[in-house]
């Protein structure tokens, strides 16, 4: 049985593997080799195209020899760790309101969270930017940073509401036996208790904001001021995309998620088996 | 509050310290840093010296967005960003001239004693004249499309290397000699690129048009452009010489010429010359397109222009004239970025390289006495994509002959055309009012909500009330300002006729005439088709797989659990080259007998799979909730003699239900929103089948610039996934099962 799993999650495991492989693979080709002969592996490995990728992510700042790429990835570090600070902090405290809380008009309102969804963001951006401008906020970090402090994001205040239904009523009535206001229900059992959803949380927007494409485009304009993914688009540019080059960067910004990942998924697995049974 | 504020400002990147502020500024919005090295490090040198030249002014340089600049480039000029010098495409011109987004240069011209226009190719230049003949920009480079030819092929083929005056019937001639099997496999004579300008020679050639003299209305359907299309269609359907599994416009296009395998390649531009230098193991060149009544070209090209906010015309104009100049025009020369503008340049060394292939170079200045030019109209954008759609749906599945093929661009043009003479003469939209009405009507909804609410409350449950709304200020808030605001505007937006580009104020009154249009849009039917079969295949798959795996990999090795989740990590960008590469590739083709992403068939479930391969979200939640569960309810359930099986139908999926629920709801928003993998893969084709919902929203709103259409379009959108939600969470009362749920 416990074999037949691990055989069975081995085969699916390749199947996931493979187009990563093949990126990799790509990425340590000649120029042109991709096209010719996709699958093979590389003639001679060339690690040189990792060197070359970051200079080209980098390209608008010569002043060191990785300076422009390491202004992009502190730009990138900043924006993450603040939205997953902002993002944790605001969807969990609505999560909870929404999940624990009586008040009136709590479905209509949970309703309204959904909904800002469900309009498409392509259409809400020329009213998103021209609010922004007023404020003075373009070409600064601020456009993706505020929204994750103020609004948060939907999917996450959901996430926090349906972990927050599942903790047994009893938990929360000691904790107020105890004397625990609304608040510090919150600090002291919700958010321990549902430990794995912080971690979630915190993965899917490190992730988002790594890998966010669209903002940024709009609101960062001075090379200096850009990131890691939109360095990584700008190779992708329809006439003159090097695949080995544009692979190569990709392999670099995937890198730190898989580590980040890898790390946090432990914490998610190791999770609160034991505070949970005690209840 | 204070710490979160300080936190704030620490993340505003720092401004530069500039000890005396630079009078004035210059924003200049023309290349991306990040994808031609040599061309930014020119620019910067430029910048530099235009400093030096000019004490008092600064130059900022901006990245122009790369593959997404015309999007950019619209947004900023829909808000009126101050940038002064942009980098705009030829089609692109034409609209944004039509909108009055660009500042006439003449006047500049007309002063400079120094402007010599005989210095420039004048087809390039004249490209970018306004109707009444006045220049708005200066060319950077341009290509004329041309055809590439296999000479090894040819040779094998004891063919001679075709005349420069070749002919439409000896293309035909090569072709059918070199199609067959060969000793190292199939080869095709032919492999033809199918977008608007590709299109366009061999309609001119035949004597065709696309528009009437007045541009008023569509001439596809006259004879000679029905011939030129049926010439095209025999050589795929009758003499069947044109690599059919080849066509797709990128990678596998050039792919199969580069691979060796096709004799004749194009109309295609210069672009390729960079790319086939890597071509080694045959010898390549270029040569004029074949001709038939007479011989004609079009040309790609961009050119640097000064958009109207600028508030340092003069200086703009000056910036233009060195970025035109020939210092950079060597630059983009020598790194392959076109053929320059500037003619000294062109026939220079710098250009021509006598060393590097191919050797006939020169013949992308040659054919420029054929180039033609497509007219200035404000509708290019809307008529290249449906002749693109209607191209490949007649030249890759032969869904129609010429004649239906041409009436059917026809008459969908003459539609755009029709509907913009209707726009002009709809009234002006009186705008602060609809502003007000709006707000109005939210204060109102607002009221009888509150009154809706019930009688105030006892003083307890008061108590709770406050503490719940102090724990959702923060979300509150930024719902209000960067969500619900712009909603709004956006519902606003729906009832006008408005091109983003041109002042709000200028907006025309559309009432509901958005919206009842939508029920005669073949495009919107296509895209509520496609996005529904995706969500309707993808959502139930993903729940399930994802479901099954969470389950399987909640024990044992880590690695597994990060293996499944690493698809979801990749970029967008990433993951759609490589899957464009899988399902273009062999094997696929082999179990399908066609390649996925060029079957109309096939490519829906092509992009279901790719949602499949990245179940990584879903499933984490799943595991999350796994993690949540109780492990005295599985001994209770051990203790009564329940099989493992049992046990997960009765323990795990109910305590599951609330991730369930989560998963399906986000799974539908997300899934009839999908937008980047097709926008990155396919931009909705072959032909139109893979058009989904929000990729049409986008090409309404930043192609067409349509933003009254595509705000009712996703208001439809919106009011049918709240109608899908609502109906789901008020179903999830029967089968959801909360463990701590309180009224």
């Amino acid at each position: 049985m416990r074999l037949a799993r691990t055989v069975l999650l081995a085969l699916l495991g390749m199947a996931f593997l493979a187009p990563l492989a093949w990126m990799v693979n790509a990425s340590l080709k000649a120029e042109g080799e991709a096209v010719v002969s996709p699958v093979a592996p590389p003639e001679v490995a060339r690690w040189e195209n990792y060197g070359a990728a970051l200079r080209q992510m980098g390209a608008f700042d010569d002043s060191g020899p990785y300076a422009g790429f390491l202004q992009l990835a502190a730009n990138t570090l900043l924006i993450t760790a603040l939205s997953i600070a902002f993002q944790i902090l605001t969807c969990s405290l609505a999560g909870y309101a929404f999940a624990r809380l009586r008040f009136r008009g709590r479905d209509v309102l949970f309703v309204l969270v959904l909904a800002a969804m469900m309009l498409p963001a392509q259409a809400l951006v020329i009213p998103q930017f021209v609010l922004f401008q007023q404020l003075g906020w373009i070409d600064t970090f601020l456009p993706l940073l505020v929204p994750c402090l103020l609004g948060g994001s939907p999917f996450f205040i959901f996430l926090f509401r349906q972990s927050f239904l599942t903790i047994p009523r009893d938990v929360v009535e000691a904790a107020r036996l105890d004397g625990c206001g609304a608040f510090g229900v919150y600090l002291r059992v919700m958010l321990p208790l549902s430990r794995p959803v912080v971690a979630t949380v915190a993965i899917f927007t490190f992730l988002a904001a790594w890998n966010d494409l669209w903002t940024p485009l709009i609101y960062l304009s001075s090379p200096e001021n850009q990131t890691l993914t939109l360095a990584l688009a700008g190779f992708s540019r329809t006439y003159r995309v090097a695949v080995e080059h544009l692979m190569a960067a990709s392999t670099i910004v995937l890198l730190p998620c898989v580590v980040v990942y890898f790390l946090a998924q432990k914490t998610l697995v190791r999770g609160v088996q034991l505070s949970a049974t005690k209840g | 509050m204070k710490g979160l504020l300080l936190a704030l400002s620490l993340a505003a990147p720092a401004p530069a310290p500039a000890p005396e502020p630079p009078e004035r500024e210059l924003r200049v919005m023309v290349f991306d840093p990040t994808s031609l090295t040599e061309r930014w490090r020119k620019l910067q040198d430029l910048a530099e010296r235009f400093e030096r030249e000019h004490p008092g002014v600064r130059v900022r340089l901006l990245a122009d967005g790369g593959s997404a600049s015309l999007t950019k480039l619209n947004i900023l000029l829909a808000a009126r960003e101050p940038i002064d010098v942009v980098w705009c495409d030829v089609v692109e011109f034409t609209s944004l001239w039509h909108d009055g987004a660009l500042l006439d240069l003449q006047p500049y011209f007309d002063a400079d004693s120094a402007w010599r226009p005989e210095e420039y190719f004048p087809g390039p230049l004249d490209a970018f004249r306004g109707s009444d003949g006045h220049l708005f920009g200066l060319p950077s480079t341009f290509t004329p499309y041309v055809m590439y030819v296999n000479r090894d092929i040819l040779a094998e083929e004891g063919l001679a290397f075709p005349a420069p005056e070749w002919t439409w019937d000896d293309l035909r001639d090569i072709a059918l000699r070199c199609t067959g099997e060969r000793e190292d496999g199939y080869r095709w004579g032919l492999s033809i690129t199918q977008w608007l300008q590709a299109l366009a020679p061999w309609i001119w050639q035949n004597g065709g048009r696309f528009l009437s003299e007045d541009l008023s209305r569509c001439t596809l359907d006259e004879p000679e452009a029905v011939e030129a299309l049926d010439f095209l269609l025999r050589l795929f359907h009758e003499d069947r010489v044109v690599a059919t599994d080849a066509t797709y416009e990128g990678q596998v296009t050039r792919g199969e010429f580069q691979a060796g395998n096709v004799a004749l390649y194009g109309p295609v531009g210069y672009w390729e010359v960079y790319r086939f230098k890597q071509i080694t193991d045959f010898a390549w060149d270029v040569h004029p397109l074949p001709r038939r009544q007479q011989a004609a070209t079009s040309v790609a090209l961009r050119s640097y222009c000064v958009t109207r906010y600028t508030g340092e015309p003069q200086l703009a104009y000056e910036f233009v004239r060195m970025l035109a100049g020939e210092d950079m025009s060597r630059t983009l020369a020598r790194i392959g970025n076109g053929v320059p503008g500037l003619r000294a340049v062109a026939e220079s060394e710098d250009f021509l390289r006598p060393d590097v292939a191919p050797d006939s170079e020169h013949v992308f200045i040659d054919v420029m006495e054929h180039a033609r030019f497509l007219p200035v109209h404000a509708s290019w954008r809307e008529i290249e994509s449906v002749v693109r759609d209607e191209l490949q749906g007649a030249l890759l599945f032969g869904k129609y002959d010429a004649e239906t093929a041409c009436r059917r661009m026809t008459d969908k043009v003459n539609a755009f055309l029709e509907r913009e003479r209707a726009d002009r003469s709809r009234p002006r939209a009186n705008v602060p009012l609809l502003g007000l009405a709006l707000a109005g009507a939210a204060g109102l909804a607002l009221l009888v909500g509150v009154r809706l609410m019930g009688p105030r409350p006892g003083a307890l449950r008061r108590r709770e009330e406050r503490a719940a709304a102090r724990l959702l200020a923060l979300w509150g808030t930024g719902f209000v300002a960067f969500t619900l605001g712009p909603m709004l505007a956006t519902l606003g937006l729906s009832l006008l006729v408005w091109t983003p580009v041109r002042p709000l104020l200028e907006a025309r009154w559309a009432g509901l005439d958005n919206y009842a249009e939508l029920t005669r849009d073949d495009a919107f039917g296509q895209a509520l088709a496609v996005t529904a079969s995706y969500t309707l295949l993808s959502v139930p798959l993903t729940l399930a797989l994802a479901l099954g795996l969470a389950v399987l990999v909640r024990r044992g090795l880590a690695v597994f659990r990060t293996i499944f989740y690493l698809p979801v990590v990749a970029s967008a960008v990433a993951v759609g080259v490589i899957w464009r590469w899988i399902l273009g590739s062999g094997f696929v083709e082999a179990a399908l007998g066609a390649k996925w992403i060029e079957s109309e068939a096939w490519i829906v479930p092509g992009f279901v799979l790719m949602s499949l391969w990245s179940i990584g979200g879903p499933m984490l939640v799943f595991l999350a909730a796994l993690q949540g569960i109780d492990g005295a309810l599985y001994e209770a359930a051990r203790v009564d003699g329940a099989s493992r099986w049992r046990q997960f139908l009765h323990v795990t999926v109910p305590q599951l239900t609330p991730a369930i629920l989560f998963n399906l709801v986000i799974g539908l928003i997300n899934a009839s929103q999908t937008f980047a993998q097709p926008y990155v893969m396919t931009d909705g084709g072959p032909g139109n089948a893979s058009l989904f919902y929000v990729l049409y929203l986008y090409r309404t709103a930043f192609r067409f610039h349509r933003m009254g259409y595509a705000s009712a379009l996703a208001w439809v959108l919106f009011v049918a996934l709240l109608a899908l939600t609502l109906l789901v969470m008020r179903s999830s009362r029967r089968w959801v099962h909360y463990e701590g749920r309180v009224a």
